[in-house]
């Protein structure tokens, strides 16, 4: 069924050299038709220059680009989609004000015998292309209205539109977890078997296992390695992105039965439509990690603890003490911290100083008579800086010219400081590269060790499963389930994780298992 | 009926049309009750007649503030328009059809321009407009401080002028607001306006030409102030530096009734519409109670206000 | 994205030459200008007119100090002009012909302009309309009120010491001046030292974030719009007596040019960035210009060209800084 001679898009020698940084240097990459060929590396490793310039939104300044067999030189990314190439990035280029169908034909809108744009065709049109994707979205529904999976589909849906031959997922499953990840990858081996070539780009290395064909690693601009995926290891794999051999990922677990007391006592909680009826415990000096999909309400009982979303039902206790109509301001006031998932848009202030986003929860601290006391500001953050090793030459530095692991760090350097009794953390390595999460784990276990109780959300199987001394698992605003000890681990987690959907959907999810 | 109910409550944009065109016949209905002669021939023409320059200037900012900007320039171009096309005729009123082209293309290009600046020095449109109004109020004014110049009968007809009782002014208006709302939601190049709207950058991930898009709006806005400054200047006979400098705010007041947001990507040229004939007949209702022009004002604001508030609660 | 991360080392120079620029840049442009005034109009440095820039410039001043503090909390507050006109008309409201009656004239100038800042600031805030249109119909609204209490003539029934606003002096200082100076020694502490200028920082530059780190939002920005109409009240009480005489207009324009002066000054509509020294630059730069103009015998109505131009150009220069 494949033609394995011929090739979807071949790029020879690229370079592409910006003011003082190189994101490709002599890159060459191969695309066959039918082929899911998987991109790794680190961040800045020049994964998204690379899709950028196959995509035509960046010339490379030397190198050759075969399409289809035939020299390239997109003028535009508008030609290189015209041609059969699409790029679903990161963050969805969805219009959220306009109905399922108008973002779908965004290129190609029908239009009637007058010229004028066909509104009935474009439904009918639109309706016709999710069916192809076997998914069941209203055309005329608002892309805001949809929840995020079907957003996604959406999005793959634009690419079928023309006549495919070259998909770009990059990083399509952060955001998505579960039965939409299995959904989305359905619909790749689908088109795989039709013949389309399909990059794609992730930071979850199992992912890699289950859908990729063929690999390539780059590492500061070049390619490290390229091969098919059955000829690799996992740990091959992180070692080549690395660049060194990590001895552990994971912390060692606390040694030692399960500490005494209990930092946070969640009983009953009902808290919007998202949150039905949570329990749970946390210990001092214990990680729990909180496992379940997207949408499972996870970071709605985060909310609700730390002060940001009313409670319906139930008790919220900290030390014993309940905490109830709060705001995050009584949260921090009781040692609580909440590491947000969403660092650009929830936790940093990008345009002022580190030193300033370190102490933003705990301005009393350095304020004498309503005046700041900057010198002693700074030294804290000096102190801090150097605790969690973040590179910067200053605490005055703004955070937002920091790498993205560097400003994670900054965010945790704040609210472990303040943290004395429980940290919540909600995705605490969404979107950074693997040497930065090592380190992030450390603290994390660190933090532990000295007592905190610590809350974290991950969508990440292997993170949840490698850190957390206890796992509790949640489906549909409901607490299904607890994983401790010997049984931690990915499969006993998913098994619970699904197992209030409905039959059809475990049936499908475990045959996709097996 | 009850889905319509529904309908409504999901969709806030036909229900803000719907509660404005329910606010139009109450003053309708009101007028009629406090004046016998508010509902006359007369004062309906009347109000058709003043309905052409808000409009048009209304209309070119719902271009602008669907694509996501604001044009604060509209009011002194408006002015600048009628001083050149007063000015023009007065020296030669026999080149009226160059006098005409050439003032609508002068709008279209100095709009452009204001688009053009946003896209080259992507600067945020309210600093753009808002320098560009000054400078062309300035250069108005340098070359004339006071209202001038004369314009021929033809160009005077077009102001008062009825078709089969009917205002040309109001035909116009007419006509020009449905191809406004054909080319938004039937044409390619209208759609685009959405797409930057709604959501600039997941138009240039699309591969939308933005800056393009971007100046094409800004370029409509000075052609609806262009065709607004003829319309004022056959009505007034003269050039005035000074005549649109109220235009500029006025402008926003009926796109904002008309249910389109701020923020661009949401509402149309129906709401805009409705809105210039809820605002216009009000202020004819007020003068026809007595109201002085200084409650007016007041009535004005409230009104931004409340229909302000009235759509943006609901987006959290 | 990845090429900023990469040179972070190396533009740790190139970024404090920026920062120095940043920081000095228009105090060298006023230089030059100063320097260019004085050699082009052998009037410019006459002791009278520079006392007569100076007077222009103190309410302006004012006013830009509250523009800047609503501008950080990514603000706009076009209502200052309306309500420093509004203010004005309140003072005849006394019918005063003696000095007694300043203080409750400041007093209900003060009160009206924070009553004025909280509706807009709660609009904003609360109400989350947007400040161009929550501070464009408070401009309409108070117009209407003033136009309707005067009926469009007002009477400028002024106790006689008012003009003291513009002509005192204290130790030899203009009295304006002095009261400029204080206003911004005062909220530049306020601003840059006290826990309030940080909360007004973190709001602007993130009010997710300044919330989530146990910030209240809203009431640091209703704060800030008070302080500026507070600041455009005192301002307008100033230039009233400057004026000399009341109208339904003191005070026109001034919107548009505490806005250009503050945007000039680095203070950036994006919020989180600024200070009230660079404002006052901006300030001192808008006026020399203005005066220039004259001085060199050109329209008037140059001043607006220049501005519009100054304006545009000062963002655009604004907008390219790093992050």
């Amino acid at each position: 069924m494949r033609d394995m001679s011929s090739t979807v898009i071949e790029l020879r020698q690229i370079e592409k050299q910006y003011p003082g940084v190189k994101p490709l240097d002599r890159v060459d990459f191969t695309v066959r038709p039918g082929e899911v060929h998987a991109l790794l590396g680190e961040n800045g490793a020049g994964k998204s220059t690379l899709t950028r310039v196959i995509g035509g939104a960046v010339r490379p300044d030397r190198g050759t680009i075969a399409y289809l067999g035939n020299m390239v030189s997109w003028k535009n990314p508008r030609r290189a989609r015209e041609a059969g190439i699409h790029i679903i990035h990161q963050e969805l280029a969805l219009f959220p004000e306009l109905s399922v169908a108008e973002n779908i034909l965004v290129d190609a809108q029908p239009r009637n015998a007058l010229g004028f744009i066909s509104d009935r065709a474009r439904h009918e049109r639109a309706a016709e292309i999710l069916a192809q994707l076997g998914v069941d979205i209203p055309t005329r529904a608002h892309v805001d209205d949809l929840p995020l999976a079907d957003q996604q589909m959406v999005e793959i849906a634009k690419a079928l539109v023309g006549d495919l031959k070259l998909l770009i997922l990059d990083e399509p499953t952060a955001v998505i977890s579960g039965k939409e990840v299995d959904l989305l990858f359905d619909n790749m081996r689908r088109l795989r078997s039709q013949g389309v070539g399909i990059v794609y780009i992730s930071h979850r290395l199992e992912e890699i296992f289950e859908i990729a064909d063929h690999v390539t690693i780059l590492k500061d601009g070049q390619v490290v390695d390229s091969r098919p995926v059955r000829t690799m290891s996992r740990a091959d794999m992180i070692t080549r992105m690395v660049g060194r051999q990590l001895e552990q990922i994971y912390p060692a677990r606390r040694a030692g039965g399960s500490p005494s007391g209990t930092v946070l006592s969640i009983r009953g909680l009902a808290a919007g439509p998202r949150v039905q009826d949570v329990s749970l415990d946390v210990r001092p000096g214990e990680i729990v990690g909180v496992a379940g999909m997207v949408g499972s309400g996870r970071t709605e009982v985060a909310e609700a603890v730390f002060g940001m979303r009313g409670i319906d039902k139930g008790t919220i206790e900290l030390d014993g003490k309940p905490l109830a109509g709060h705001r995050p301001k009584t949260a921090i006031g009781r040692g609580v911290g909440f590491l947000t998932e969403n660092r650009k848009d929830e936790g940093l202030f990008l345009n002022l100083p580190i030193s300033n986003n370190i102490m933003a929860p705990d301005l009393g601290r350095v304020t004498r008579k309503g005046l700041i006391d900057h010198p002693r500001e700074r030294d804290i953050a000096r102190r801090q800086i150097a605790d969690f090793a973040v590179a910067t030459p200053s605490p005055d530095v703004k955070v937002g010219s920091l790498s993205g692991g560097n400003q994670q760090k900054v965010l945790f350097s704040r609210w472990s400081r303040i943290s004395d009794r429980l940290l919540i953390l909600d995705e605490p390595t969404r979107g950074v590269d693997i040497g930065a999460k090592v380190e992030i784990y450390r603290l994390i276990r660190k933090l532990a060790d000295s007592g905190v109780g610590v809350l974290m959300i991950s969508s990440e199987l292997p993170e949840v499963v490698g850190l957390s001394d206890r796992v509790v698992v949640m489906a549909q605003g409901h607490v299904v389930g607890e994983v401790a000890g010997e049984d931690l681990c990915e499969e006993a987690i998913m098994a619970l994780a699904v197992k209030t959907v409905d039959r059809r959907d475990v049936a499908s999810r475990l045959g996709g298992m097996a | 009926m009850t889905t319509l109910l529904m309908d409504l409550r999901r969709n806030r944009l036909m229900l803000s049309y719907l509660i404005v065109a329910v606010l139009i016949l109450l003053i309708l209905v009101a007028g009629g009750a406090l004046s016998d002669r508010f509902l006359t021939w007369r004062n309906v023409t009347n109000v058709l007649q003043q309905l052409i320059v808000l409009g048009l200037v209304s209309l070119g900012q719902t271009f602008v503030v669907l694509m996501g900007g604001i044009d604060l320039a509209i009011g002194s171009l408006v002015g600048a328009i009628t001083v050149f096309l007063a000015n023009f005729l007065d020296w030669r009123p026999d080149l009226i059809w160059l006098a005409v082209p050439l003032a609508l293309l002068a709008a279209t290009s100095i709009g452009a321009v204001n688009g053009i600046l946003t896209v080259v020095l992507r600067v945020h449109p309210l600093i753009v407009t808002l320098g560009m109004s000054s400078v062309i109020f300035g250069a108005t004014l340098m070359y004339r401080k006071e209202p001038g110049g004369s314009i021929p009968r033809a160009l005077e007809d077009i102001a008062y002028r009825n078709v089969a009782g009917i205002p040309v002014s109001a035909v116009v208006l007419v006509v020009v607001f449905a191809i406004a709302a054909l080319w938004l939601q039937r044409t390619r190049a209208g759609r685009n306006i959405y797409f930057v709207g709604g959501d600039p950058e997941a138009a240039r991930l699309n591969g939308f030409p933005v800056g393009r898009i971007t100046i094409m709006a800004y370029a409509l806005s000075g052609l609806c102030a262009g065709i607004a400054a003829i319309f004022l200047t056959a009505r007034t006979g003269v050039g005035d530096p000074r005549i649109g400098v109220a235009l500029t705010l006025q402008s926003i007041t009926p796109v904002v009734v008309g249910g389109t947001i701020l923020a661009g990507g949401r509402g149309g040229v129906l709401g805009t519409f409705l809105g210039v004939l809820l605002i216009t007949m009000l202020n004819s209702l007020l003068n026809f109670v007595g109201v002085s022009s200084y409650y007016q004002w007041i009535i004005q604001g409230v009104i931004i206000i409340v229909a302000v508030g009235f759509h943006t609660v609901r987006r959290k | 994205m990845a090429p900023l991360e990469a040179t972070l080392p190396k533009s740790r120079t190139s970024f404090s030459m920026a920062a120095l620029f940043e920081r000095f840049g228009l105090a060298i442009f006023l230089g030059v200008l100063l320097v260019a005034a004085a050699l082009l109009s052998p009037t410019f440095l006459r002791p009278a007119n520079l006392i007569n820039v100076l007077t222009i410039a103190a309410p302006l001043g004012m006013v830009v100090i509250g523009q800047a503090f609503v501008i950080m909390v990514r603000g706009l507050d076009l209502s200052v002009a309306s309500l420093m006109a509004t203010v004005a008309v309140l003072a005849t409201a006394f019918k005063a012909t003696s000095n007694e009656a300043i203080p409750a004239i400041f007093l209900a100038a003060i009160v009206f302009s924070a009553l004025v800042g909280v509706v807009n600031g709660w609009l904003v805030a609360k109400r989350n309309v947007s400040p161009f249109l929550a501070t464009l119909a408070m401009m309409i609204i108070l117009q209407g009120v003033r136009f309707a209490y005067t009926g469009g003539a007002p009477i400028s029934t002024l106790p006689p010491g008012m003009s003291f606003l513009a002509s005192g002096r204290i130790w030899g200082i203009p009295v304006n001046l002095v009261t400029l100076a204080v206003l911004a020694i005062v909220l530049t502490v306020v601003l840059h030292r006290s826990r309030f200028g940080r909360e007004i920082f973190m709001v602007g530059s993130n009010p997710k974030a300044a919330f989530l780190n146990g910030i209240a939002p809203d009431r640091v920005t209703i704060a800030c719009y008070v302080i500026c109409s507070v600041c455009a009240g005192i301002g307008g009480l100033f230039l009233l007596g400057y004026v000399g005489t009341v109208s339904n207009w003191v005070g026109q324009g001034y919107e548009l040019d505490s806005i250009v002066a503050a945007v000039m000054g680095g203070v950036a509509l994006s919020g989180g960035r600024g200070s009230i020294l660079g404002a006052l630059l901006g300030v001192a730069v808008l006026v020399v210009i203005n005066n220039l103009v004259l001085l060199l015998g050109f329209p008037i109505e140059m001043q607006l060209i220049i501005k519009g131009i100054i304006i545009i150009g000062a963002a655009a220069f604004y907008r390219t800084r790093l992050v």
